[in-house]
């Protein structure tokens, strides 16, 4: 039986791992496109990411572009096998009606 | 957390909808783009190859390569701020560089092996295309080295096998094909 998330459970946090596994492993996103992509603030995206980064499910690569911070997430392996397991988990509650 | 099968089917929905924004988010800015352009310089450039003659063909694949080159850039760019590959070395300016670099090499071969004519000229330059094609394939999607190793392959087989026809066959299916290519991966999202 697949196992639920609750951390990835948030909306937010949902939609952040769908975004992250959809891009491949071999992919990390801009936060300021991350941010976009979802239409929420950066504040609100930052401590969803921080959620996520504690619980090891996402990678976040702090780095400078051309002398201008930048932030880089993807998702890690853990990351990517719970979200997985966790969108098994919900297809069988449906099924279970 | 104890969820009920309505609130499980709205969030495998929302997980749905946001696969399907990302894809398209990542088609309307991804790699596939530079498939389309270069097609394109490659249908235009063949075919004025083929139907076209004396100098004036020259100017016109200057043209196109610089226009080509030009995208290429801005293409970049645009996709190294949003989406990138893990890998240190594949930064921006390396890329650059090493496109750079690679034009350098085509040239000094094709300096070297002179005299040469014009389908030798364009099969150096194919080739030395698809090799740096291969190489950012390894660097940042080895999917994408399938269709590098293919376009070879038909690119040799028109020099060998349909010398009279070279140009035109590079045009279609060359350049006709990364066009469809890229209108493939991208609907394919």
């Amino acid at each position: 039986m697949a196992k639920f998330n609750d951390t990835i459970h948030q909306p937010v946090r949902l939609q952040i791992m769908a975004a992250l596994v959809t891009l491949g492993s071999e992919k990390e996103v801009d936060f300021s496109y991350l941010r976009d992509l979802l239409g929420v603030t950066d504040g609100n995206l930052g401590a969803h990411l921080r959620k996520l980064e504690e619980a090891g499910y996402i990678k976040v690569n702090k780095e400078f572009v051309e002398r201008k911070p930048r932030t880089f997430i993807s998702a890690s392996e853990a990351g990517r096998q719970v979200f997985q397991e966790h969108v098994q988990a919900l297809e069988e509650i449906l099924k279970k009606e | 957390m104890n969820i009920t099968p309505t609130e499980a089917e709205q969030a495998l929905e929302a997980i749905q909808a946001m696969v399907r924004k990302t894809q398209k988010a990542i088609s309307t800015s991804g790699a596939y783009n530079f498939l389309i352009l270069w097609g394109f310089v490659w249908l235009v450039g063949f075919l004025s190859s083929h139907f076209v003659t004396g100098n004036l063909v020259g100017y016109i694949w200057m043209g196109l390569d610089i226009l080509g080159g030009l995208g290429s850039v801005v293409l970049g760019i645009r996709l190294s701020r949003k989406v990138r590959s893990h890998s240190g070395l594949a930064s921006g300016k390396r890329i650059g560089w090493f496109w750079l670099l690679l034009f350098a090499y085509c040239v000094a071969l094709i300096l070297v092996a002179s005299p040469v004519d014009g389908k030798q000229v364009a099969m150096i330059i194919v080739l030395f295309v698809m090799i740096g094609w291969v190489a950012m394939g390894l660097l940042l999607s080895v999917a994408s080295i399938r269709w590098s190793l293919g376009i070879t392959a038909l690119a040799l087989i028109g020099y060998f096998l349909l010398p009279d026809f070279f140009f035109l066959w590079m045009a279609v299916l060359g350049g006709g094909g990364m066009i469809g290519l890229g209108f493939y991966i991208r609907s394919s999202w």
